[in-house]
C-alpha cells in the first residue's frame, strides 16, 4: 500500500517539479524576446505593461516624462516625441520602499524651470490604512534624487495618501493630501469621526526650504478619492475633493488658497447631487482653470439627484456654476472623468465599460463650455484600465490612459 | 524503513499541495461560479457581500459579519473581494483571516477583470463599496452601496 502511494506521490511531485521548470524555461525565452521587441499580452516583471497606474506630464523642456511603480520601487521613462518612442526603463535612485499605486492612488510628478524634477507618493505603513506621503527631488533632471522625506509631521501611525503635487517654475511645491490625524486623535479620545481632514505642505529645495508646512484646509472628507488642484490666473492654488456633508452626502467642494491670506475661507460646495454613502465611490474629480479665471470641473455622483459624469465652470471661483453638463453614457458606465482648458477649448476624457471592453472617450468644447461636440471613442482594452488623464504640452492637451498587460497609450486630442 | 517512506510520502503530499492549491480561502469569481451560488440558494435569503482592501468601511461591515456569526448559525452570506488585483492576493486572505471568515463561500475578482465581474452581477454598480446584495428567496438581487447596519443585517439574515 505504503509503496504504491510513494510511488503515485512520486510521480505527481515530479511532474509539478517538471511542470515549473518548463515555466521558468518558457519565461526565459519570452525575456529574451522582450528585450528586442514587445510581446503582446505578456508581462515582464518591471515593465510598463506589468504597472497598475501610469502617470505622466510634460517638463517645460516638452519632454513627456512617464513612471509606474512595481516592487518597491519607482521607473520612469522619457519621451522626445510626445510619446512615439521612450528612452531606457531608468529606476529612481533612492532605496526601496512600498509605493502606494492603484486605482485613485499612484505617484505624483512636477517640474521647476531648472531642470528640477519632483516626485511625491504614498508609502503605505505596518498597519492597515496608515501611511506617509514622501517626496524626492532631483535637481539634475532625474540623474539623482534626495533621500526621501516624511511630508506630514504628525509622526503618527494613521492614514496620510492620495497626495497631490503641484510645483511653480521657481520650484515652490505644494502637496495635498488626506491626513486622518485629527480622526485619530479623536478616536482615541473615544469621540467619533467621519472621514479624513484635508491637508497641504509647502516648500522650495531651491531656497533650501526642505521642511513642509503643515495646514489643515477641511475637515470631514472622503476618505478615498483622489484630490484635484490646479493654479488660478493669480498663482493661487484651487483645490477640488470630495467632501463629506451632514449625514453622508458625498458632494465635492473647492477652495481657493488666496496668497498672503492667513484666515481661509469657507469652501464652497460645487455639487449638489445628493449622493449618500457611507462607504468609498473611489471617483475624485477634476479641475482646469483657463487664462481668464474661469474654473472648469468634472466629477462623477451616483445620487438621487444626479447620477454619472457632470461638467461646470465657474468665473468666481465656485461661489456659483453654470448649470451642470452630463458627460457620457450613465448606461455604459461613464466614469473617471478627467479635463483640461486651452484657453475657450475645453477637453473631457473618461471611460465606459461595454460589458467586455473598456472605452476611452472625449468630448470637446471650442466655446469655454456652452456647448460640446459629438463624444468621440479614442481607444479601447481588454484586460482592465486605468484611469485616464490629459496632460499639456504648451496649448496642446494630449490624453494619457494605460491598460494594464496592453499598453501606456498618449494621443494628441 | 516504512517509518521513512511514510514520512517521504508525507512531505511530498505537502509539497504537492503547496505548490498547486496556494490561495485556496478564495475562489475566482466568474459568470459561472456566480450561476452556481444563485442555484446553491435557490429558495431562501442570503447576502452578497463585496469588499475591497482600499475600502476602510468594508471593513466596519466584514466585523459585523464576524460578529453575527459568533450569533447565529448557518448565516448565508457570500464574500467577494472585488479588487482584481494579484498584487493583494496576500492581504486578502490576511483580511479574511483576521475577520474569521473563512467558512463562508470567498470568492475574488480575478486580476484585471474587475469590471467584468461588477458589469455581470450588476451593470448598474459603478464600484463604490461596499456594496451589498439582498437576495430574495425567488433570486431576486437588491443592491445596496455604503456599509449595511447591523439590524439590518440580522433582520435579513435571520428571517
Amino acid at each position: 500500500m505504503y509503496a504504491l502511494i510513494y510511488k503515485i506521490s512520486f510521480f505527481v511531485t515530479l511532474v509539478s517539479l517538471l511542470s515549473t521548470v518548463s515555466n521558468s524555461v518558457a519565461a526565459e525565452h519570452a525575456h529574451k524576446a522582450m528585450t528586442s521587441k514587445t510581446i503582446q499580452g505578456s508581462c515582464e516583471k518591471l515593465a510598463i505593461t506589468c504597472a497598475k497606474t501610469v502617470t505622466s506630464a510634460f517638463a517645460p523642456n516638452g519632454d513627456l516624462w512617464r513612471l509606474w511603480a512595481i516592487n518597491s520601487s519607482i521607473y520612469f521613462q522619457i519621451s522626445l516625441d510626445e510619446g512615439l518612442t521612450f528612452s531606457a526603463v531608468n529606476q529612481v535612485a533612492i532605496d526601496k520602499e512600498k509605493i502606494s499605486a492603484r486605482n485613485e492612488n499612484r505617484p505624483k510628478i512636477a517640474f521647476d524651470n531648472y531642470r528640477g524634477v519632483y516626485l511625491s507618493w504614498a508609502t503605505p505603513k505596518e498597519k492597515k490604512y496608515t501611511a506617509d506621503v514622501r517626496f524626492s527631488y532631483s535637481s539634475d533632471y532625474g540623474k539623482t534624487f534626495t533621500k526621501p522625506i516624511t511630508v506630514n509631521d504628525d509622526n503618527l501611525m494613521t492614514g496620510h495618501s492620495f497626495n497631490e503635487l503641484l510645483v511653480t517654475d521657481e520650484g515652490d511645491v505644494s502637496i495635498v493630501w488626506l491626513d486622518s490625524r485629527l480622526a485619530y486623535q479623536l478616536r482615541l479620545q473615544g469621540k467619533k469621526t467621519n472621514g479624513s481632514a484635508l491637508y497641504i505642505g509647502k516648500a522650495n529645495y531651491r531656497k533650501n526650504e526642505t521642511v513642509f508646512s503643515n495646514e489643515q484646509l477641511a475637515n470631514n472628507t472622503c476618505v478615498c478619492c483622489r484630490i484635484a488642484m490646479d493654479y488660478n490666473k493669480h498663482g493661487d492654488l484651487a483645490i477640488l475633493w470630495r467632501h463629506i456633508y451632514g449625514d453622508n452626502i458625498r458632494e465635492f467642494a473647492l477652495l481657493t488658497l488666496a496668497q498672503g491670506e492667513n484666515v481661509r475661507p469657507t469652501p464652497y460646495q460645487v455639487s449638489y447631487d445628493h449622493w449618500k454613502i457611507n462607504g468609498c465611490p473611489h471617483q475624485g474629480g477634476a479641475i482646469s482653470i483657463n487664462e481668464n479665471n474661469r474654473y472648469h470641473m468634472v466629477w462623477f455622483n451616483q445620487g438621487d439627484v444626479g447620477k454619472g459624469i457632470f461638467y461646470a465652470s465657474s468665473n468666481n471661483q465656485g461661489k456659483s456654476l453654470t448649470k451642470p453638463i452630463s458627460v457620457g453614457m450613465q448606461s455604459a458606465q461613464a466614469a473617471h472623468p478627467h479635463l483640461n482648458t486651452n484657453g475657450n477649448n475645453i477637453d473631457i476624457v473618461w471611460t465606459q465599460f461595454t460589458g467586455t471592453e473598456h472605452q476611452l472617450w472625449h468630448q470637446h468644447s471650442k466655446n469655454n463650455g456652452k456647448s460640446f461636440a459629438d463624444a468621440e471613442l479614442l481607444a479601447t482594452a481588454h484586460e482592465g484600465s486605468d484611469r485616464p488623464f490629459i496632460i499639456k504640452k504648451h496649448n496642446i492637451s494630449y490624453v494619457s490612459w494605460h491598460r494594464p498587460k496592453q499598453g501606456h497609450l498618449v494621443q494628441a486630442l | 524503513m516504512n517509518l521513512l517512506k511514510t514520512v517521504i510520502v508525507a512531505i511530498l503530499i505537502c509539497f504537492c499541495f503547496s505548490i498547486n492549491f496556494s490561495n485556496a480561502n478564495s475562489i475566482a469569481f466568474s459568470k459561472e461560479q456566480l450561476a452556481m451560488i444563485k442555484t446553491k440558494n435557490m429558495g431562501k435569503q442570503w447576502l452578497m457581500l463585496l469588499w475591497s482592501v482600499d475600502c476602510p468601511p468594508c471593513f466596519k461591515e466584514l466585523a459585523i459579519i464576524q460578529k453575527l456569526q459568533n450569533q447565529y448559525d448557518g448565516l448565508a452570506v457570500v464574500i467577494i473581494n472585488s479588487d482584481a488585483n494579484n498584487e493583494i492576493n496576500e492581504e486578502r486572505e490576511d483580511i479574511i483571516d483576521r475577520f474569521e471568515l473563512g467558512s463562508f463561500t470567498n470568492f475574488h475578482f480575478v486580476d484585471g477583470k474587475g469590471d467584468q465581474s461588477r458589469f455581470f452581477i450588476d451593470p448598474n454598480w459603478y464600484g463604490e463599496l461596499p456594496r451589498s446584495y439582498f437576495i430574495e428567496n425567488n433570486g431576486k438581487f437588491h443592491g445596496k452601496s455604503g456599509l449595511v447596519n447591523e439590524s439590518t443585517l440580522i433582520e435579513w439574515l435571520t428571517p
